[in-house]
């Protein structure tokens, strides 16, 4: 299963009132063709969605905040889980798709294949985690992002995934319209 | 040297009840009281672009936040503040050490840094002003308009001595 997948699966089980936050890159092409709604899409600051998720999530303590990120992101970010895990945000959770290479500038290896995701993140003080290989399997994605999206407490699901064959369109927005649009849905 | 509980009164004031950073000694006493006080949070980030990010977040989601960091901290955020709260159009207080100047004769880690801290900020385009003990609400009346205004971060420069023993 490809990242792209995972995505547009997810349109069939969030019920609209998420708040998303998507890593620069595909991933954040892919959630705005995606998925409904206006989410906050990054266009650049590589490494940062979890952290913007986490300000989002204590701004918001009454939305469910969903951080998707690519691997290569989220572990130039990394120390920023620490913080996450201190803070304990009930209502944060974190997707990461990884397909080991930072697709985006062309496939180039990260470090991923050598991490063992679960033990690095509870290690960190985060008991809720997943992981799952969906490179050969497509297990119970819809269970597996319900249990993710819909239950109480932080909790981070990490995916290992295909690398992706199509790339969707650019953004056909400027950020400031991202922010604004995203801004205009909370009021 | 500033009274803490004046500076803090003059933030809840102006609608802040929300902090993150990463300390510099400049900064220790406001730290510890601004830890104290129960009228705001103080998230310590692990790094400056996590707490810039961190400050994004809370902004998104219709609250303020003013970020506390030493001016080596300035070389950390370069891409925030390009392509996230430049871009994205983010005003945030930032309180911003300035060492590097005569008192850390002794701190050579801090001299580079001190000399081009002004020319960083323009590089970046990021409006400063340094706060002194007699003029620091002026300057802060002037800043927090100035970054309504331009809807972009803006940084208050802040030596030794005048937040800290
Ligand atoms: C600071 C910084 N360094 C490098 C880049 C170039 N860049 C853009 S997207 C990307 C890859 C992101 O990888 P990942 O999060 O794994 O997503 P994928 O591309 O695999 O979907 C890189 C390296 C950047 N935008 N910013
Ligand atoms: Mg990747």
């Amino acid at each position: 299963m490809k990242g792209a997948e995972v995505i547009s699966k997810l349109s069939t089980i969030l019920n609209g009132e998420e708040l998303i936050v998507s890593s620069n890159g595909n991933v954040s092409r892919q959630v705005y063709h995606l998925l409904q709604g206006d989410h906050i899409y990054l266009r650049g600051s590589m490494g940062l969605p979890v952290p913007i998720g986490l300000g989002l999530a204590l701004a918001q303590p009454n939305r469910t905040v969903l951080v998707i990120t690519g691997d290569g992101n989220f572990l130039m970010g990394l120390s920023a889980m620490t913080t996450v895990a201190h803070v304990q945000p009930e209502n944060l959770k974190i997707i990461v798709l990884d397909n080991e290479i930072y697709a985006t500038t062309g496939g180039q290896n990260t470090v991923s294949s050598t991490i063992d995701y679960i033990t690095m993140i509870q290690g960190m003080g985060i008991n809720n985690s997943r992981s799952f290989d969906m490179s050969d399997s497509d297990h119970l994605i819809s269970e597996i992002l319900k249990d993710t999206t819909r239950e109480q407490g932080l909790n981070v699901l990490h995916l290992k995934v295909e690398e992706d064959t199509i790339i969707l369109d650019n953004i056909p927005h400027h950020p400031i319209d991202i922010k604004e649009n995203f801004v205009n849905r909370l009021l | 040297m500033i009274e803490s509980a004046d500076f803090l009164s003059y933030l809840t004031d102006n609608g802040y009840t929300f902090s993150t950073g990463v300390p510099c000694s400049y900064f220790r006493d406001l730290l510890i009281d601004l830890e104290k006080d129960d009228r705001f949070t103080y998230l310590p980030a692990t790094r400056e672009d996590e707490a810039m990010g961190i400050a994004t977040g809370y902004f998104l989601g219709a609250g303020k936040t003013f970020l506390i960091m030493q001016n080596s901290g300035l070389a950390n955020i370069g891409d925030a503040l390009t392509s996230l709260t430049q871009l994205y159009k983010i005003p945030l207080l930032m309180f911003v050490s300035y060492r590097g100047l005569e008192p850390d004769r002794d701190f050579p880690e801090h001299i580079i840094m001190g000399d081009v801290t002004k020319s960083v900020l323009d590089a970046y385009q990021i409006p400063y002003w340094v706060i002194e003990e007699h003029n620091w609400k002026n300057v802060l009346d002037n800043a927090l308009e100035i970054m309504e205004e331009l809807s972009k971060p803006v940084c208050i420069l802040v030596k030794k001595g005048v937040l800290s023993d």
